[in-house]
């Protein structure tokens, strides 16, 4: 065996490597994070893009708070696992809106005071404004909006003209037979398809009408190409051509692209169909959890989250780009920003969409889901 | 030498396979039997009842779908087992036998290939398969048209990503066999005037038994957990068991129903092993002198 120069032999160097390792390891155990150090510790849940560091790290050295981020993939995974006990455990939560408005009644959020975000809600545009309907509970609000955007197809309009997708007719069409992406995110894509069908999902469905979502999924998946829960592959596919659009997603898929130089890539709302608005608007927003701690630096983060500045850093993220409700943070968007979050057409979007709520027959739709997945 | 039978009376046998069984009861059983509790149970708006009822397995019995794509899940596994034996065996012999000389930078290949994450190996698949990607590419350039090659996002698709990741698996395990091989049995066999095929048939391949079993055995269980290639490379459309259970566990947050899903696929793995078992031994003639 080659020997080590300097006397080094390999049991020094085994001893110095163990000598390293057990005081990495008692910095690990005893040390040195900020989270020891920080004077409070806050667990949050929530989606991907709020726990960036430009918005967690400025807070955590102004309140001398650690922020432990647990990301969700699934926003009913997350409810359901705060259900499984873990909201004992949490300080907040961000996630879709009808998840945290649920979260209220079923006693795992904290109900808010409008008056105590009086001034939060000054700042939001009028459509968010206190009282916010879809986070109400018995006249009280269970969160403050986060961020927002709307679902209808994503299109390359180097492929199609948008006009093409004014409807949801092409999915149908034998001329886009394997040009199809079906967004593989729960019920999201199941919704547009369902008001296509002239069923509103949002309301209570009989059998009649659960048969119709099931006729037009089976149709649907005969044009499809793909069912895709990876964005990327999504995004890959929309700019090569593979896909001529997707369905399921709208602006979360579209922002962060146009915001790279893609501005052909455009998400739209179609027109509303048979007196059914066919657009749908989502919303992620962002609760105080009950613990029983009734942490104030928790209610300071949530004030803190939809704040101008932070907003406008919630807004632009790595992985995806989205609007969100403070009207002032308009004014820190650059030009190029607000022409990626299609700001000149959020408003016609709004007005042609069903607001996402609480569908009441969401396990019947994802079931009829898989079985028509499954027979394909 | 006559070897002297252990009981369980002896005090240092269940010493030593106290720990294993230590183990085996707190992360496998123990686990095994939650699993089968949950699914007596109930959802209620996403939250767990526990209430000892059959709904779940009344819905898993009387829905088709659920059985259609356990069984399509065990097509593709068994397809892939013999997908992967067929590459592997090859390749593990010319390993032992032709490019003996490169033995150590080829099993240095191999840990590679354990070691890279099948994350990306799967994602590279589809700058490979796509329409406009390599694959394609070249057959272009050879002369076959433009996206000749349509197989990204169909079962084809999910076959190759399955084959890919999991046949390296029984590559090791038949190498290994091979590589213990006696070769004064093959000599002997050649002195004996057998050709070389009659060799493989006779000596070879009925001594590499254990490797091949083995790696089967590993592909096999590893194809009924296939995740990632039906989701990314099959592109969805058909999906195997292993995405039934996430939608029932995740999307649906039904986990009695995930639960007994799995309960399903492991019964049905399990069902197929013994079978296929079963098939091996009574094919496999007992040692002169011993029982069978």
């Amino acid at each position: 065996m080659q020997k080590l120069p300097n006397d080094i032999n390999r049991r020094s160097m085994l001893k110095g490597m163990g000598g390293i390792g057990l005081a990495a390891a008692g910095a690990g155990l005893f040390g040195l994070p900020r989270g020891a150090s920080a004077a409070e510790s806050l667990n949050y849940m929530c989606w991907e893009g709020y726990n960036a560091p430009s918005i967690l790290d400025p807070f955590q050295k102004d309140k001398d708070v650690s922020i432990a981020v647990d990301l969700i993939t699934d926003s009913a995974g997350g409810f359901a696992k705060l259900a499984a006990g873990a909201s004992r455990d949490f300080d907040l939560v961000s996630s879709d809106s009808p998840w945290i408005q649920r979260m209220g009644p079923a006693g795992f959020c904290r109900f808010l005071d409008d008056a105590e975000f009086a001034d939060q809600y000054a700042e939001f545009y009028p459509q968010f404004q206190a009282p916010f309907e879809p986070l109400q509970f018995d006249g009280k609000a269970t969160g403050l909006p986060t961020r927002w955007g709307w679902v209808g197809p994503t299109v390359n309009t180097k492929f199609d003209k948008l006009e093409t997708w004014s409807s949801y007719a092409p999915v149908f069409d034998s001329a886009y037979k394997d040009k199809i992406c079906l967004l593989d995110w729960g019920d999201w894509p199941i919704m547009p398809l369902a008001l296509y069908a002239g069923v509103n999902p949002y309301e209570e469905l009989d059998d009649a009408a659960l048969g119709e979502v099931r006729k037009v999924l089976r149709a649907a998946f005969k044009n499809t190409r793909a069912i895709v829960g990876d964005l990327a592959i999504a995004q890959k596919g929309l700019l090569d051509g593979s896909f001529r659009a997707l369905i399921g997603g709208g602006t979360y898929c579209t922002s962060s692209l146009r915001l790279k130089g893609h501005d052909y890539i455009q998400s739209i709302v179609p027109e509303p169909k048979d007196g059914l608005k066919q657009g749908i608007i989502w919303m992620e927003a962002t609760g105080l959890i009950d613990n029983g701690k009734n942490s104030q630096v928790a209610a300071d983060f949530l004030k803190y989250i939809v704040s101008p500045e932070v907003a406008k850093h919630l807004a632009i993220t790595e992985a995806t780009c989205n609007l969100v409700p403070n009207a002032k943070a308009e004014a820190l968007f650059s030009e190029e920003e607000k022409k990626a979050l299609q700001m000149d057409y959020m408003w016609t979007a709004w007005d042609n969409s069903q607001f996402h709520t609480v569908a009441p027959n969401i396990d019947d739709m994802l079931a009829i889901w898989q079985e028509e997945l499954a027979a394909r | 030498m006559k070897s002297q039978r252990k009981t369980w009376n002896d005090p240092v046998l269940v010493a030593a396979v106290m720990p294993l069984a230590l183990v085996m009861l707190v992360f496998f059983l123990i686990p095994l039997a939650m699993t089968v509790v949950l699914t007596f149970q109930t959802t209620q708006y996403y939250r767990l009842n526990w209430t000892w009822d059959l709904k779940i397995w009344t819905e898993i019995f009387s829905k088709p779908h659920y059985w259609t794509i356990m069984l399509r899940t065990v097509g593709m596994a068994l397809i892939c087992v013999a997908i992967s034996v067929v590459i592997a065996y090859p390749a593990a012999y010319a390993l032992t036998t032709r490019l003996k000389t490169y033995n150590t930078q080829i099993q240095i290949l191999i840990i590679f290939a354990f070691l890279t994450d099948a994350v990306l190996k799967t994602f590279g698949w589809i700058l490979v398969l796509d329409r406009n990607g390599v694959a394609n590419w070249l057959l272009s350039y050879l002369g076959f048209g433009p996206e000749a090659l349509d197989i990204l996002f169909t079962p084809t698709g999910t076959m190759i990503g399955m084959v890919y990741n999991l046949a390296v698996y029984p590559m090791f395990t038949i190498y290994l066999s091979l590589a213990r091989l006696d070769r004064d049995l093959i000599l002997a066999s050649y002195d004996a005037g057998a050709s070389r095929i009659r060799t493989f048939f006779e000596v070879t391949l009925p001594l590499s038994k254990p490797g091949l079993y083995s790696g089967a055995v590993l592909v096999f269980v590893l194809s009924l957990g296939a995740f990632l290639e039906p989701k990314v490379l099959g592109g969805g459309t058909s999906p195997l068991a292993s995405e039934l259970i996430r939608q029932s566990f995740e999307t649906r947050v039904n986990w009695p129903l995930g639960a007994a899903l799995t309960i399903v696929l492991i019964a049905i793995g399990a069902l197929t092993l013994a079978l296929a078992a079963g098939f091996v031994f009574r094919r496999t003639p007992s040692r002169r002198g011993e029982p069978a």
